[in-house]
């Protein structure tokens, strides 16, 4: 074996808990040789707050509030998971109008996140100002969630066998005029930020994920459909309306940061169809079933399974008929897509990582719960 | 294809039973990996979760595979020791087992054996116990 002439020492660069582009107080141990990642270790627990086992101490209706704090930026559709695992449990369906109801939450919740995603992805990728119209738009979202919920974020509106209560008056004239606007709006974030030289450059071939190797890591959501996979719950176990509404499932072949963005911005195309749908269609009517004071599901076990903005966001209960469950366990994207990472950095340099990293878009506080 | 993991597997598949979509199995530890290896093969290529329940009176490792051509799930539940359990691991065929199996190990105890990096995840390394097991009070 011959030796090198001029060894290089490998050097171990901590980046995060705290930083920036960590979204959160996520720690990466790089291994570095030069620029070049070699290793890279994601330490997380950090936000561990053990919500799982609180959850075995409190009644089931006690439990929704702590789902608002899995993943922050999409409290419907933990709620939605938690509550599916619950109603199957208990043989209940939420009414038509409820169900229409929660679709409209659940994806005006995407459209939410995924605007999050822009406005932060753009943010670490240096373009500033795309940050500031993501959230601009997104506030109008979190105007409407206010009306409904009287929350933005924390909302707990979906329930056990229905939804918190009906829409007020107003609701439906300002989700409309939304549905109006954003799409005008996705074609300014396309003119400044997708066909930009710098952002292509960031993002075309960057951060490879291949679809075997993604479905091998329990990958889900966009950043598997940005490697070609079709996979998407609301298509392959319909939930909720999701049968009765038309939309496509956005993927992209290129397997790139690109590919992930790219996605979600069709998302977010394809998430105003179905809520103008929802808003054309919405049955008159109850919101809520007959659950009953005091939840008592019949023993048995129930798996709770949607597909949030990051991908497959399970739940699973099991109960044995008392008033508190025996164990709920959030299955949660982020906490996959965070142990395929450093398949995905590898090879790439540092300031890729900030890329790659916001491409697979995770949220904290659902990987530590 | 489930006859032939029945059959196959005969004696390793103490129950199973069709509930909706999801196909229930219990199974006995030793051979974990190889159904899981064979289901693979067969189109169950996605590996949704694996997690642990203790019910105070057992305690069980839970995995979740899913086919994605026909929808069809594979909950299997493996017996475990409350202390020194150990399973074998399923990084082999899933390399996406690494994490999923540390976190039941760190909150649960279950040591998997063959696992690359058996470390803890969520709490520190410093941490004493496992909280998620009945004994371990709120």
């Amino acid at each position: 074996m011959t030796q090198s002439l001029t060894p290089t020492e490998h050097v171990i660069l901590n980046m995060g808990p705290q930083h920036p582009s960590t979204h959160g107080v996520l720690r990466l141990q790089l291994e570095l040789e030069g620029e070049v990642v070699v290793g890279c270790r994601p330490i997380i627990g950090y936000l561990h707050r053990g919500i799982e086992k609180m959850a075995e101490a409190r009644t089931y209706p006690q439990v929704l509030p702590y789902t608002d704090r899995l993943d922050y930026l999409s409290s419907s559709s933990n709620n939605m998971a938690y509550v599916q695992a619950v109603e199957k449990l208990l043989g209940v369906e939420a009414p038509e109008r409820a169900q229409y109801l929660r679709v409209i939450s659940l994806e005006l919740n995407r459209i939410a996140s995924h605007l999050v995603f822009v406005a932060t992805f753009a943010n670490d990728l240096a373009a500033t100002t795309v940050f500031l119209y993501g959230i601009r738009e997104r506030e109008m979202i979190m105007d409407l969630f206010e009306m409904w919920a009287g929350a933005r974020l924390t909302q707990s509106w979906i329930r056990i066998g229905g939804v918190a209560q009906d829409i007020p008056d107003g609701f439906v004239d300002q989700a409309r005029e939304f549905c109006r606007l954003l799409p005008k709006r996705l074609e300014e974030y396309d003119r400044i930020l997708t066909g930009n030289r710098i952002f292509r450059a960031r993002t075309e071939g960057v951060g490879i994920l291949p679809p075997d190797l993604g479905l091998d890591y329990g990958a889900s959501g966009p950043t598997l459909r940005g490697s070609g996979v079709a996979f998407d719950i609301r298509r392959s176990e319909p939930y909720e309306a999701y049968p009765a509404l038309d939309f496509e499932i956005a993927t992209q072949p290129t397997c790139d940061c690109l590919g992930r963005y790219l996605v979600r911005m069709e998302e977010m195309r394809q998430s105003v169809r179905i809520i103008e749908q929802c808003l054309d269609r919405l049955p008159e009517g109850e919101v809520t079933a007959k659950v009953g004071r005091t939840i008592r599901p019949p023993a048995g076990e129930a798996y709770g399974r949607v597909e949030s903005p990051r991908g497959e966001f399970g739940c699973y209960v099991v109960s044995d008929g008392s008033p508190q469950p025996v164990r709920v366990r959030f299955r949660a994207p982020s906490f996959f897509h965070l142990g395929v990472l450093p398949q995905m950095v590898q090879g790439w340099k540092v300031g890729d990582v900030v890329a790659i990293l916001g491409s697979i878009d995770i949220v904290l506080g659902e990987v530590d719960r | 294809m489930i006859e032939d993991l029945q059959n196959q597997f005969a004696e390793a598949i103490q129950s199973a039973e069709q509930v909706g979509r999801e196909l229930r199995l219990r199974v006995s530890a030793p051979r974990v990996p190889d159904i899981a290896r064979f289901c693979k093969e067969h189109g169950f290529t996605y590996l949704a979760d694996i997690t642990a329940v203790d019910t105070g009176t057992e305690l069980r490792v839970v995995y979740r595979l899913v086919n994605l051509e026909n929808g069809q799930h594979l909950v299997i539940s493996v017996p475990a020791a409350r202390t020194g359990g150990r399973l074998p691991s399923l990084c082999r065929v899933f390399q996406g087992a690494e994490w999923p199996e540390r976190e039941v190990y760190d909150l649960f105890g279950v040591r998997f054996d063959g696992h690359p990096d058996l470390r803890r995840i969520l709490l520190t390394d410093d941490w004493e116990g496992h909280p998620l097991l009945k004994t371990s009070k709120t």
